[in-house]
């Protein structure tokens, strides 16, 4: 039947397309030059946080070479889109080291792309330090290449805000949550650490579900944990999906006292373009990073970040100026990367200073320390937790109110 | 029964739009046999110009919405010169494949233009509500459930009442006839095509009230809009919009007692069933090419 033939053959042309949205190769690394690798989600679900750190790349680059490079050299760094595909994140990082010849790699962005990307680097003996991969099933595989530049794994990312929740006066602290999150390995093992810590608190459960990252109505969402009486809210969120929640919120006219996202407030301008800033008010999220801290260059890529794009660093972009400070740091310290074991080996051994704070690691790839905890408050982005670093000693429920 | 009842205002508010954005989709089908795979970045090109008059101009989405239908029927009418013309003849996989072409290049070029990044579009209505007791009722889905009912009663009045909307039946149910009674076939398919996108400028103006969107999104709109057309029935108005609610409350209900992982599979798992158990969609006709092939 012509309908049905018409069917099949969009079934077909959308498979063509989706193999031939890789990119093409610029051609083998150049010996007098250090030529570095990635494959970000430039389009696509995951693109805002792609962008961002591929302008945390480039910053790092152009920081590095008016230094005087890596190793004496200057540095190339070629970046690849994938579109938020996992199929190509895998053929982008395998082009970047059989076709362009890379030297070295820096991860892509989410753990959804990481975790196949990062099984090329180990293949191919490559480090591979990524600057967003905090699902735990990141470093159960045992792998030895494979680095995450951040302060902890998913699993313990919301563990500073869960405690701090669980340790309030019993007549503060809300008796009943919901858990929705983004099927995702980053987003889920988020809202599982921070639901066995406040179960344990006697924190009663009454809605948990994932959804996938295609959901755009949220609507019923919402509507299923207003019924089901949830006074905080414990979202397992990307970016697009955390403002569609808090917007779908607003109309329901559902008023929990605490909301917690896991990343989609730390996107900066965009988050509050997205909700406004009387929505983000009180919105409690996990942050890897601050840009008025007094971290290793912090001072000199925010001014630098500031001149070439006109606003503060958001979260991503300091995420990969660090996976790439971390990156230089264990290439200097072994002088060279013919060995690429030996840059694992020195990261496992070592410290190192970044832009989001002194960074160490298991012997597994996975960090050692905790989040810091960030909340919206006046249009501000502060830290709240823990209180020996925050930056205001003034924390909010959501939408009002001190606690 | 309260959560049921709300259930059903919210699926029947999101298939008020859902209706919106596919009766263009199924009206282009029904005259010129065209499956327009482009249909989805249509939408979104039509919440970019809405988003870009709302932040330049300070122009309402509502307001802009008689723009925004203008631009986009120039767009529909330019582009069926430029592309549909020449292969609408030609065997179904060649217009799906033109219509999917015409999707990505204007992916590429919405990414060019706005970037790739996520964009929502925010008044004082989009994130409020009207209160009934324990329900409550989304302004912004409200708003556009009225304008569904505007411009798909305004689609029927032309398709019904005019010269204009007899001629694009005419070439729909009988091209060689229509030709014989002096209907220029080739001018209805154009005006068709772009009465088709501008009725989905509407849809994408509105969209934009209620869903962030980026150039990317369009790929789900399209499997949605398919679906859609496909249970009412391709080429068949009053089947895209049962189709349209249909889909609507299936997608809220699936999330309320399934799960929030369901509603994505509901056009996939409509299009399998209706495709298994009556191919030509709820309020489609068999066309005599189907009975042959």
């Amino acid at each position: 039947m012509r309908k049905i033939t018409a069917l099949r053959a969009i079934v077909g042309i959308a498979a063509i397309a989706l193999a031939a949205s890789g990119c093409t190769a610029d051609g083998p690394a150049n010996s007098d030059t250090v030529t570095i690798g990635a494959s970000l989600p430039l389009t696509g679900e995951f693109s805002q946080g792609g962008l961002d750190t591929q302008r945390g790349y480039e910053t790092w680059v152009e920081m590095t070479n008016e230094a005087g490079g890596l190793l004496g050299k200057p540095v190339k760094i070629i970046v690849k889109d994938d579109a938020t595909t996992q199929d190509t994140a895998v053929s982008n990082y395998n082009n970047l080291i059989a076709k362009d010849k890379v030297d070295l790699l820096l991860g892509s962005q989410s753990s959804l792309l990481n975790i196949p990307a990062s099984a090329v680097a180990e293949k191919n003996k490559m480090l591979f330090v990524c600057p967003s991969c905090a699902s735990p099933d990141m470093f159960s595989r045992g792998f030895s290449y494979i680095f995450f530049s951040q302060q902890a794994v998913a699993s313990d990312q919301a563990k500073v805000f869960a405690q701090w929740i669980a340790n309030l006066p019993p007549d503060q602290r809300p008796k009943t949550a919901a858990y929705p999150a983004l099927d995702d390995p980053f987003a889920g093992p988020a809202v599982d650490g921070a639901e066995k810590i406040l179960s344990a608190a006697g924190i009663r459960t009454v809605y948990k579900d994932q959804y996938p990252t295609t959901t755009k109505n949220f609507d019923s969402v919402v509507n299923a944990m207003k019924d089901a009486g949830a006074e905080m809210v414990v979202q397992g969120a990307q970016f697009e999906d955390g403002v569609n929640m808090i917007r779908a919120m607003n109309r329901a006219g559902d008023k929990p006292s605490i909301v917690y996202q896991s990343s989609s407030p730390t996107y900066g301008q965009q988050y509050l373009d997205g909700v406004g800033a009387q929505s983000a008010e009180g919105v409690f999220s996990s942050a890897s990073y601050n840009s008025i801290a007094k971290t290793a260059d912090n001072a000199e890529f925010v001014k630098r970040y500031e001149q070439k794009f006109g606003t503060t660093p958001p979260e991503d972009a300091a995420d990969g100026f660090a996976a790439a400070q971390v990156l230089a740091a264990a290439v200097n310290a072994a002088g060279s990367y013919d060995d690429q074991a030996k840059l694992a080996d020195w990261l496992r051994a070592n410290t190192v200073e970044t832009v989001l704070g002194p960074l160490s690691w298991n012997s597994d790839g996975s960090p050692k320390g905790d989040f810091l905890v960030g909340q919206w408050q006046g249009g501000v982005s502060q830290v709240v937790l823990p209180t020996d670093v925050a930056t205001t000693d003034k924390v909010l429920r959501w939408q009002g109110g001190v606690i | 029964m309260v959560s049921l009842v709300q259930t059903l205002i919210l699926g029947l508010l999101v298939g008020a739009l859902y209706a919106l954005m596919a009766s263009g989709l199924t009206l282009i089908f029904g005259v010129m046999r065209v499956i327009n795979l482009a249909h989805g970045a249509f939408a979104i090109l039509a919440a970019y110009l809405t988003f870009t008059l709302w932040r330049n101009l300070g122009l309402d989405p509502i307001l802009s919405i008689p723009v925004v239908m203008a631009v986009m029927f120039a767009i529909g009418w330019l582009v069926y010169v430029l592309v549909i013309r020449h292969v609408r003849g030609a065997h179904v996989s060649m217009t799906v494949l033109a219509t999917f072409g015409i999707a990505l290049v204007l992916e590429g070029v919405m990414g060019f233009i706005w970037g790739n990044t996520s964009t929502a579009v925010r008044t004082s209505y989009t994130d409020a509500s009207l209160s009934l007791g324990p329900l409550y009722v989304p302004q912004a889905m409200l708003i556009t459930a009225a304008i569904a009912a505007l411009v798909i009663g305004g689609l029927y009045l032309l398709l019904n009442y005019t010269w204009t909307g007899r001629a694009i039946r005419a070439a729909s149910t009988n091209e060689g006839g229509a030709l014989l009674v002096g209907v220029s076939v080739a001018t209805v398919a154009a005006l068709t095509f772009a009465i088709g996108v501008a009725t989905l400028g509407a849809g994408g103006a509105m969209l934009s009230t209620i869903y962030p969107f980026l150039p990317g999104t369009h790929y789900q709109w399209i499997a949605r809009l398919l679906a859609i057309v496909v249970l009412g029935g391709l080429g068949s108005l009053p089947g895209a919009i049962l189709g349209a609610l249909v889909i609507g409350v299936g997608e809220i209900a699936a999330t309320n007692y399934l799960g929030a992982a369901w509603p994505v599979a509901v056009p996939f798992l409509v299009i399998i069933i209706v495709l298994i158990t009556r191919p030509q969609g709820i309020l489609g006709t068999r066309l005599r090419e189907d009975a042959v092939a």
